[in-house]
């Protein structure tokens, strides 16, 4: 039997994500971050979400896509962990989109790289691909990601 | 479902009876060192009796019943009738032990457990003699009355229907004297005297008549006093117990308190509004009490940590033998109680640990001519906003050479560092984990968690920690604690165009260099620029560069910013680009992902709702390697009477050239010692180079810079020196390594010409000091472009 | 009439315990966490019966028992002890310093209930 889940959907250098929208606190526009400099690439800055300091992670770097051109601004899409709140920034916010189980698949084996690592499988929509984003890893606290400095 | 009534009451009587058994552990030690005096064994008795009562009227029967025994002996030793001997004494704290094993079983699963205590309370009655002692009346419940009905129905109230939750009293407010009043004066559960003052009538009824002064006593002409509407208020009690969830929750209340206060003090000021300026005055006045006041709330007294140690140090010291006394200072020290919690288990370790490794057995101290008891000393005490705590002993001291072994078996530090090691550094290596150098893991410090987890533990709430030893005399770890993690006052800086929070705590003063000396007031000792402050030299840090950061444009540069700070005994002067504020900050932790920076301590948010960083002082010297530099400053403080301007205490690498056979340069610019055969020697035009770690490494024959240079005879595997600067590196060919030496160091400058930059005197000799930096301009002048 | 209770005892569980247990009666309780605390209590205020117990820091429950009969104002107001059974001579302590009964401890709520109801009538 399938079960309908619901995605919070984005996008990042033109591909379309998904996130289960139980693990999303909330999505805000463009925030000022204050730069951490020697911090890995994927950390973009800090932003004070209501007296909460949360990390913003470039979903861009972290998932080796090209960088995101000067003049157009993040969007923040912020996920419970259990070290607090962490901002993922994605290019633009789509809708929430209800899907079922049945149009699910494990991504191919040719997926390289960071994708590979944070992309958990696909959803075959009538007009695309929904990619669905383990944000776990996405947010370096999983296994197997450097976060040295 | 327990009621919540139930809860509260277990909840504190948990509190209670765990902080009365510490003080029945400590009164017990006193006793048996001689130190008890007459009140002693009244709180001894006392401990086990308040539980005994407490646990009675809780229903939990089977500690009353334990509590019970041992309250029988001490009633004995509190009337003079049994002398304390060290086997009662034993007995006793384990007997404390079981109690808190039952208390501890109550607080996880609410029942007291099953753990057998028979023999234990066997042997307490052994204790107490033969059962000819006329008053000491058998433990037995035929004496007992029977406390069975309502305290069982308090305790299990899972039991009984729901109502019956609370005890009967409260659904039946006037309780007619059928169900539990007896009439006859003498009753098992309760009873009047008859020639009482106030003997009150055998029926409430009659109680009017019959007893005037219940009715109207003569004082109901006093104030009224006002109907209380919690049963729990009191007036006598000068303390009161505060839930610590409560008091956590007012700190962060506060501590948000005071970052809507920065911003609103802020924006009044910039908007030079003079009818709010005192209100923003007051404001700042007033959350600044309530913080103080909120934090002063949740101090105490280290003395909390320190109070179980005595026992400890009885157990481990006759479990491994041992004679130890521990002398302690400054219990008093308060600091807040989050910190309180997190230095518990790290100073228990080291205490543990000292014992164990420390203090050598009575038999080898009596041989080394020392006392046979081991000396263990704590001490306390507040400086410069923080807690120091010292735990020094008088023992074997921690073997270097042992400790060096170790940590080069077992692959830990490299083999050259270890050679340049200095006997301090190698005492701090015990932190490193995977160190351990009991010969065999004891039972006591050998269980898994080493120094390591304590040094962790410690850095984790901001403090450092710091050991120094001497063989045969024994150890002392020293370790700095903040009072307070939440709130703290910081300077505000800018650096690169980002802003920056520097704990005032590290803080010692501003320095302002106008441009026009700016200038000339740097100098260069090798690659180090230094600042003379009031004639001593000041190792600088840009932190533009420490953090790669935009330098500042030098056209708007008017002046240098100098921030001199301190941490951990290192002296160096932070360069910015412009200072503000000093304000209070909310601490507030990275997250993981930024784990790994050592350089920041945290951030917070500003008075303008922006986030900044917090420098973490201590790592960005580490990270700026000013600690090479630091020993100077430490040592130098020592020995101020040999100390002027220019003497400073460094480590050289000592090396023979050419025909020179001894010349110098600091430790600090020698990145490695490397040995490379000839034969990998490639050359590319007119220079050599040599692939090394996946680079190309320029090779510098050091000899041909140098008058009189040349021909050298050069050996083969060449001794190369690889110096490095911003992930590009260069190797020095010299003859031969020949020494690492610590010494204070007097440079005689000179202007820097041919290959050395001056000269020193090094172990009593004369010795040119390499100008490093010039060499590798001079063959290859593009290294340091970046 | 709502008197004033005070509860005496070094041990805070207990104290709340008798606060609980004394609620339905519609009294005010205070509370003192020893013999001495509770003299400077109650003479500060007035109050209409004193709950004790015996073994306390600073000053015992006998004790008080003595200095608050030394009061006038305390001549005649009621004093029950908290015993222990394993007190056997406290009774005649108890009455020589005073006191006009006593509670074993432990004890249940009711039988409190029928102390105090006995003693402060309504």
């Amino acid at each position: 039997m399938s079960t309908p889940r619901q995605f919070c959907t984005f996008f990042v250098d033109g591909l379309f994500f998904g996130i289960d929208v139980l693990q999303v606190q909330e999505v805000l526009r463009y925030q000022p971050m204050t730069k951490v400099p020697m911090a890995p690439t994927m950390v973009r800055g800090l932003i004070n979400l209501r007296g909460q300091i949360v990390t913003a992670i470039d979903l861009r770097h972290r998932l080796g896509l090209s960088s995101r051109s000067a003049d157009s601004l993040p969007m923040n899409i912020v996920v419970r962990s259990e070290e607090g709140a962490v901002s993922l920034l994605a290019d633009q916010i789509g809708d929430v989109i209800e899907i079922d189980d049945e149009t699910f698949e494990r991504p191919p084996d040719t997926l390289k790289g960071a994708a590979r690592e944070l992309v958990t499988g696909v959803h075959k929509l009538k007009d695309r691909l929904l990619l669905i984003l383990d944000t776990h890893r996405a947010i370096g606290v999983a296994q197997g990601v450097a976060v040295e400095a | 479902m327990k009621s919540s009534l139930q809860q509260q009451l277990i909840a504190d009587f948990l509190i209670e009876s765990f902080e009365g058994l510490d003080q029945f552990d400590q009164d017990l030690l006193g006793l048996e060192q001689g130190s008890a005096d007459g009140e002693t064994l009244n709180r001894i008795f006392r401990a086990i009796h308040s539980i005994k009562g407490t646990a009675g009227c809780l229903g939990i029967q089977r500690m009353e019943k334990v509590a019970h025994v041992g309250e029988n002996l001490l009633s004995l030793m509190r009337e003079g009738r049994l002398k304390a001997n060290k086997d009662i004494i034993s007995t006793l704290l384990k007997y404390a032990d079981a109690l808190r094993e039952m208390l501890r079983n109550l607080e996880q699963s609410g029942t007291e457990g099953t753990t057998d205590h028979s023999a234990l309370i066997a042997r307490l009655q052994e204790l107490q003699g033969e059962p000819s002692v006329a008053s000491t009346p058998s433990p037995a419940p035929s004496s007992a009355p029977a406390p069975a009905p309502a305290a069982a129905a308090i305790a299990t109230p899972e039991t009984v229907a729901p109502e019956a939750v609370t005890p009967p009293v409260s659904t039946e407010p006037n309780p007619p004297p059928t169900s539990a009043a007896p009439t006859a004066e003498e009753d098992a559960a309760w009873g009047f005297f008859s020639d009482a003052p106030a003997a009150p009538a055998p029926s409430a009824a009659a109680a009017v008549e019959s007893a005037p002064i219940s009715a109207t006593p003569p004082t109901s002409s006093a104030p009224t006093v006002e109907r209380e509407t919690t049963s729990r208020g009191s007036i006598a009690d000068s303390a009161i117990r505060v839930d610590v969830g409560h008091l956590d929750k007012l700190m962060n209340l506060v501590g948000e308190l005071v970052l809507a206060r920065n911003q609103i003090v802020q924006h009044i000021r910039s908007s030079r509004d003079s009818a709010m300026l005192p209100v923003a005055q007051r404001l700042n006045l007033i959350t600044t009490e309530l913080q103080e006041g909120v934090m002063k709330t949740r101090m105490q007294p280290i003395d909390n940590v320190w109070a179980k140690f005595p026992r400890i140090v009885r157990d481990v010291s006759q479990e491994l033998g041992k004679v130890v006394r521990l002398e302690m200072e400054g219990r008093n020290t308060e600091l807040d109680r989050t910190i309180i919690e997190a230095i518990k288990d790290p100073l228990t370790h080291i205490l543990r640990n000292s014992i164990d490794h420390g203090i050598e057995s009575p038999a080898k101290r009596r041989a080394a001519g020392k006392s046979e008891a081991g000396l263990l000393y704590l001490r306390a005490f507040h400086e410069g906003g923080q807690v120091n705590i010292e735990i020094m002993d008088d023992g074997a001291g921690v073997n270097t050479a042992r400790v060096k072994e170790k940590a080069l078996q077992k692959g830990l530090v490299p083999p050259e560092q270890i050679a340049r090691m200095s006997d301090r550094e190698a005492c701090n290596l015990i932190f490193l984990p995977g160190l351990s150098t009991a010969e065999k893991i004891s039972n006591v410090s050998g269980r898994g968690v080493g120094m390591d987890v304590v040094k962790t533990n410690i850095e984790k709430i901001g403090g450092s920690v710091d050991v120094q030893s001497e063989a045969g005399q024994g150890t002392t770890i020293k370790i700095k604690i903040p009072l307070t993690l939440a709130i703290i006052p910081a300077l505000t800086v800018r650096s690169g165009g980002e802003r920056f929070a520097i704990p005032q705590v590290n803080l010692l003063e501003l320095l302002r260099v106008e441009s026009g000396s700016a200038e000339n007031s740097i100098e260069n000792i090798f690659d180090a620029p230094v600042y003379r402050l009031r004639g001593k030299l000041l190792p600088l840090v840009f932190l533009n560069r420490v953090l790669s950061l935009e330098p500042p444009d030098p056209s708007t540069l008017t002046s240098l910013n100098i921030v001199v700070l301190q941490a951990d005994g290192r002296l160096f002067g932070l360069v910015v680009d412009s200072v503000s504020d000093t304000e209070e900050i909310v601490v507030k932790p990275l997250g993981k992902q930024l784990s790994g920076l050592t350089c920041f301590a945290g951030a917070t948010i500003m008075g303008d709702g922006q986030v900044a960083l917090i420098l973490d002082v201590m790592g960005l010297a580490q990270h700026a390697q000013v600690a090479a530099v630091e020993r100077t400053a430490v040592s130098a403080k020592t020995e101020e009477a040999q100390t002027d301007e220019q003497t400073r205490r460094q480590t050289l690498l000592l090396f023979s050239v050419g025909d020179r056979p001894r010349m110098a340069m600091t430790l600090s610019e020698a990145g490695r010692l490397e040995e490379i055969p000839r034969a990998k020697v490639e050359r590319a035009g007119r220079r050599e180079v040599v692939q090394y770690r996946g680079q190309i490494l320029p090779l510098i024959r050091v000899a041909q810079h140098l008058p009189g240079g040349g021909e050298d005879p050069i050996a083969d595997p060449m001794h190369v020196v690889v110096y490095s600067e911003q992930g590009r590196s260069v190797g020095l060919v010299v003859s031969n390594i020949e020494d690492i030496v610590e010494d204070a160091v007097r440079v005689e400058h000179r202007i820097s010409r041919d290959g050395i930059v001056g000269s020193a005197v090094v172990h009593g000799r004369v010795t040119d000091l390499l100008d490093v930096k010039g060499i590798i301009r001079e063959a290859e002048p593009a290294f340091f472009e970046s | 009439m709502s008197k004033t209770i005070m509860t005496v005892d070094d041990a805070t569980t207990m104290r709340r315990m008798i606060a609980f247990a004394l609620k339905p009666t519609g009294h005010a309780v205070v509370e003192a966490p020893d013999g001495r605390a509770a003299l400077d209590l109650a003479r500060s205020r007035q109050v209409d019966l004193v709950i004790t117990d015996v073994n306390m820091p600073n000053m015992g429950g006998l004790e008080l028992t003595k200095e608050l009969r030394a009061i006038p104002s305390y001549a005649r107001v009621p004093i029950i002890l908290l015993t222990t059974e394993s007190d056997p001579e406290m009774k005649n302590k108890g009455r020589a310093a005073g006191a006009t009964g006593w509670i074993v401890k432990p004890f249940n709520p009711e039988q409190l209930v029928a102390v105090v109801s006995r003693v402060l009538p309504n």
